[in-house]
């Protein structure tokens, strides 16, 4: 049944910018670091880097991933929702032989399934904009690159499911959106926050010990997810 | 009796402390075109919405199918098509997208996309974006998703709400089509009496949440003759002389308002007029509109 409903929830949210929201995030951190290296090849090669190129690389890169990863999970939960909200399909979807968790729940796998594939892309942009800015084949940091492009997707899944409970829930996405933007903002002094606050979490599930913020990123999720089915469930349907 | 498709037992939907719908009960018998007619704001809506499960009852129960809503919700809305109020097509997506939308979740063949369409006679525009389509075409659309799952019970919320009359005409059509072509039995609100009158066998009509009228549209219209007036050349004579007879009546417009009569008595009056010289002009049947039980029944709150 689930399958059914993701089916055509991904049937539903094509020309909706979500793909699009996908490869702007992940190919545009790319990008940038292109631009990066390629104004200042000497400088970031030659001499900061000069010992570990790649490592150089991917740290360059993951300073932007949880701002960008915050504010891709707002998007493109709102994208999602707002499918059916400015249709007013809720209705006739949810007069359809299908359960309300199923439906719900596909909106959830339509999220993590973008993100997935945002982080397949960057992993997969790194390695070749490595390749391109000439760094040896030999030495790619696969597993670190791994761990860059997923962990802090891991510790963000709080804040996907957050933004996909509010955006689902509230017609007016201003709320979910203004809510989202300043987390994603938030996220840059991740740094000093406490282990504790799940918007610290993308960026120590990379940079400190995964296991406590990756475990708690999942967690949290599934605990915001169960939360949320069982709110969609029971409300009225306007 | 036939066979009841949907039957609700003292249905009630309470919003804050307001009743939308109160000690409702509705009963459709099988094959029938059902007309629920209330005036906007009514609780026709609310109480669509209860029979798709899209909103909880405060109370009462709802039985499709013979079947208990609550416990076979699934079992139910898989033979059941809806259309509730404005459209609600993907705008971005053409109508075979919208329909494939659809179809993934009922799970039916992809073939049924095409003869659904052809139902609603949308072959044609199919391809296009439903953004840019018609009101009218937007409704055929949503109705052609109703029908998609082969459903036993159409529910249609003001379908022709917004239409031109083409519109109104087509989507009648359509809607008129239902019982005799595909066997399903249909409940069609509105708030025109003179848009289901010309489609339903049985009405039900909704006032403040409360239904104070259900029977068949032929015992609604036999409500509707409202005695006759007789237009004469000496109006206050003839009044005279009626009343002289027995019968009530009064000055209206300068003629003659008279009450309900047989036809032997409506004979034997003229000719009584006749033979005292009176020159009678008109002998008129006030037979009221339907709308104009409809607002009475919709005033007063049932018949008097």
């Amino acid at each position: 049944m689930i399958l059914r409903a993701l089916s055509a929830d991904l049937l539903k949210i094509r020309r909706k910018g979500v793909w699009f929201l996908v490869l702007l995030g992940s190919l545009g951190l790319v990008v940038l670091q292109a631009l990066n290296f390629g104004l200042r090849y000497d400088y970031l090669v030659g001499k900061l880097y000069k010992e570990d190129a790649w490592g150089g690389l991917a740290g360059e890169i993951f300073d932007l991933v949880p701002i960008v990863l915050v504010l891709g999970a707002t998007l493109i939960a709102s994208q999602i929702a707002n499918v059916e909200h400015l249709n007013n399909s809720w209705k006739q979807l949810l007069a359809l032989p299908i359960s309300r968790a199923a439906v719900f729940t596909s909106k959830y796998l339509v999220g993590v399934i973008a993100l997935t594939v945002a982080c397949v892309l960057l992993f997969a942009g790194t390695i070749g904009l490595g390749l391109i800015l000439g760094f040896s084949a030999g030495d790619i940091p696969y597993l670190k690159l791994l761990k860059l492009s997923f962990l802090p997707f891991l510790g963000a899944l709080p804040m996907l499911a957050l933004q996909l409970y509010l955006s689902l829930t509230f017609k007016n996405q201003a709320l979910p959106i203004m809510i989202g933007i300043t987390a994603a903002i938030a996220t840059m002094f991740a740094a000093n926050y406490p282990e504790i606050l799940p918007l610290a979490w993308p960026f120590l599930a990379y940079y400190a010990k995964p296991a406590m913020p990756v475990a708690s990123g999942i967690i949290l999720f599934i605990l915001i997810y169960l939360f949320g089915t069982g709110h969609f469930v029971r409300k009225d349907v306007d | 009796m036939s066979e009841l498709v949907i039957q609700t037992k003292d249905l009630n939907k309470k919003y804050g402390g307001r009743y939308a719908v109160r000690h409702l009960n509705l009963e459709i018998a099988r094959g029938e075109i059902y007309g629920f007619l209330g005036p906007n704001g009514a609780g026709k809506t609310t109480t669509i919405r209860m029979l798709l499960g899209l909103i909880r009852p405060t109370m009462g129960s709802i039985r499709i199918f013979g079947q208990d809503l609550k416990k076979e919700k699934m079992n139910i809305l898989r033979k059941v098509g809806s259309l509730v109020e404005y459209p609600s097509n993907y705008g971005h997506l053409t109508a075979t997208q919208n329909l494939e939308a659809v179809r993934r979740i009922l799970d039916v063949p992809k073939s049924r996309i095409d003869e659904v369409l052809d139902i609603v006679s949308l072959t044609k525009e199919a391809k296009r974006p439903v953004k840019g389509y018609s009101l009218g075409m937007k409704q055929r659309l949503g109705i052609a998703t109703a029908l998609l799952g082969n459903p036993e019970l159409l529910i249609l919320d003001e379908p022709t709400n917004g239409l031109d009359p083409e519109g109104i005409h087509e989507i009648r059509e359509l809607i008129r089509s239902m019982p005799k072509q595909h066997g399903i039995t249909v409940l069609v609100s509105s708030h025109l009496l003179s848009e289901v009158e010309q489609m339903a066998g049985t009405v039900g009509i909704i006032r403040e949440g409360e239904m104070v009228f259900q029977d068949t549209i032929s015992n609604l219209q036999q409500q509707a003759s409202g005695g006759f007036r007789l237009v004469v050349s000496e109006p206050q004579e003839a009044l005279h002389l009626v009343r002289g007879h027995g019968y009530a009546g009064q000055l209206e417009n300068g003629g003659l308002s008279l009450e309900q009569l047989s036809d032997p008595e409506v004979a034997l009056l003229v000719k009584r007029l006749v033979d005292n010289n009176h020159a009678i002009y008109r002998v008129e049947e006030k037979r009221r509109t339907l709308e104009d039980i409809f607002m009475q029944v919709i005033e007063q709150g049932g018949f008097q």
